[in-house]
């Protein structure tokens, strides 16, 4: 990490403020410190609070240089259209994240049909933010059931908080009131959180009766050297780790690939046993490297290769369709279309032919 | 064509948030409907009726770049820069956004500002910038003119204070709205 020049702490102390130049420390650059510093006083500003503004202002100011992130400070982080609430113990929303989730929610309106129920499965909720964005962007077009799990208590009853907040706040319609939440059936529609993991013998059991048409998962996908090399601290600090970093060595012998790839090539096999339902799946990647290894594993694969004739990587900024070149699988010779600018972030995977798919279920 | 349009062009590329592309070039489109605009609309809107805010240009004149530093995303950083900057193609006018953590809504805020640079750049005195700061300035004349009748006497006194400290062309505007 490059040093910050002590020219730029006086101009953030002689033109900002003294708060301003000890948020450099994490915030690394003038523009960012401005922000942060604007924000935090935004916040001390409108939420009531027994602490004296100044004094919170002081305490917020000092926790931040600290390290710990502004989300877990102010206790949200937009996504789109939604405020998702966040808190310590579950991973805060990324921007590269909102970014796809959008591109992908204006693809599903564009391929699939209309009018026609939409079972969407989200593996690794988290606060719930993919999910509930789907939710709000494809309600107005299909009567969408949307099923989402995660591991992790505190992280499944975080992303319903987020459901009935973004309720209240106005962002999103409220869903009936569900007994058998993924069983209600077709007409209006559905949202719900379930304590799975994605391992457990019981997640075919509950998806076989209502297959998803779409599977998107931002799992952990960050490997145990990456983490302590190129994670930055105030994540590796602040944030958890089985969010981060796939602890399943034996089940990713099991599955023959890579200990940080475990998870994809775990929804590959999912993918498999539901045999072919699924139009469409999108997984986040950590760079261009995993994403090309992923790539492989559906290649490898004739039967999902067969199913998924539409294989593309989107690069973090995807909407911007600067780029659109071919990279070439190593192993085997498939094409691929990687779009966007910046890092590797996703690999996209599109039955282009459903049709066909249901007829040899 | 271009002749009328350049005057006009460099008073808004004059303003601090616009940034001019070194190789400019103007839209034939655009061009077209700038030098309608400069001979047409000369007759003044009513007074007070405010003009609809203008629409942003379609997506396929903007170039949008989202700021963020190099190096890794994703899950190993968490960083919280929203900023939003875009570029109309056409004309080459920058607009840049960062006023909330939303990145969605500083998309908008951009789109907004964009439109309103371009209408400034079509329009100039019949723009809605134009119009509605015409509005609150007279606004904030009159009121200013009867706070003046009763400050006369302090009024001249920082008046004549002021032009000695501004020079010649600050105590020209002063004189103008008195
Ligand atoms: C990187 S976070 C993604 C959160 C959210 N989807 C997002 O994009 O912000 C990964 C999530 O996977 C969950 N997780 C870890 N192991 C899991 C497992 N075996 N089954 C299901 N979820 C798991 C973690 O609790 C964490 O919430």
């Amino acid at each position: 990490m490059p040093r910050i020049r002590p020219f730029t702490f006086w101009l953030a102390r002689k033109k900002i403020s003294p708060q301003a130049a000890r948020l450099l420390f994490v915030c690394r650059d003038l523009l960012s410190a401005a922000n942060e510093l604007r924000w935090i006083r935004e916040h001390v500003n409108t939420t009531p609070s027994k602490i004296p503004p100044n004094l919170r202002l002081h305490q917020l100011c000092s926790k931040r240089a600290r390290g710990t992130p502004l989300q877990y400070l102010l206790g949200t982080q937009p996504f789109g259209d939604l405020e998702i609430l966040c808190r310590p113990g579950v991973l805060i929303p990324r921007p590269e994240t909102e970014c796809y989730t959008i591109e992908l929610a204006a693809l599903i309106k564009r391929n699939l049909p209309k009018h026609k129920p939409l079972n969407v499965l989200d593996i690794c909720t988290g606060t719930g933010c993919i999910a509930l964005q789907l939710y709000a962007s494809l309600t107005p077009h299909f009567p969408t059931h949307i099923q989402a799990i995660d591991i992790s208590p505190v992280a499944i009853s975080l992303a319903q908080r987020n459901l009935s907040h973004n309720i209240q706040l106005g962002n999103l319609i409220s869903p009936p009131p569900q007994l058998t939440p993924i069983l209600t059936p077709n007409t209006k529609s559905t949202v719900s959180f379930t304590l799975l993991s994605l391992f457990s013998p019981a997640l075919l059991t509950t998806l076989s009766s209502h297959p998803p048409d779409v599977i998107v998962s931002n799992p952990p996908y960050i490997s145990n050297k990456a983490f302590s090399t190129t994670t930055s601290r105030s994540v590796r600090n602040h944030e958890p780790r089985l969010a981060l970093v796939p602890e399943h060595d034996d089940i990713s012998l099991e599955l023959n690939c890579q200990p940080e790839d475990v998870f994809y090539a775990r929804i590959l096999h999912l993918a498999k046993e539901l045999k072919g339902c699924t139009r469409v799946i999108l997984f986040e990647v950590a760079d261009m490297e995993q994403a090309g290894r992923v790539v492989r594993l559906v290649e490898r694969d004739e039967v999902l290769r067969g199913w998924y004739d539409v294989v593309e990587i989107w690069r973090d900024w995807p909407d911007e369709e600067h780029e659109d070149h071919i990279v070439k699988g190593e192993e085997s010779n498939v094409a691929v279309a990687v779009k966007g600018i910046g890092e590797g972030r996703v690999v996209y995977l599109w039955n282009s032919r459903g049709g066909e798919m249901e007829g040899k279920r | 064509m271009s002749t009328p349009i350049l005057p006009a062009l460099r008073g808004v590329l004059a303003g601090a948030s616009l940034t001019r592309n070194a190789g400019y070039q103007l839209h034939p489109a655009l061009g077209h409907r700038l030098s309608a605009a400069a001979f047409t609309t000369t007759s003044p809107l009513p007074v007070k009726q405010m003009p609809s805010r203008p629409k942003p240009p379609p997506e396929s004149e903007i170039e949008e770049a989202f700021l963020k530093g190099s190096g890794p995303g994703g899950q190993k950083i968490n960083k919280t820069n929203s900023a939003v900057q875009l570029k109309h193609i056409p004309t080459g006018i920058v607009v840049k956004c960062q006023a909330t953590r939303s990145r969605e809504n500083n998309r908008k805020t951009a789109r907004e500002l964009l439109a309103a640079k371009l209408d400034e750049l079509v329009n100039g005195d019949q723009s809605r910038n134009a119009i509605v700061g015409n509005v609150k300035k007279k606004r904030a004349d009159s009121a200013a003119k009867k706070s003046r009748r009763k400050y006369r006497k302090l009024e001249e006194e920082r008046k004549e204070a002021s032009e000695a400290a501004e020079g010649p062309e600050a105590a020209e505007k002063h004189t103008e709205s008195t």
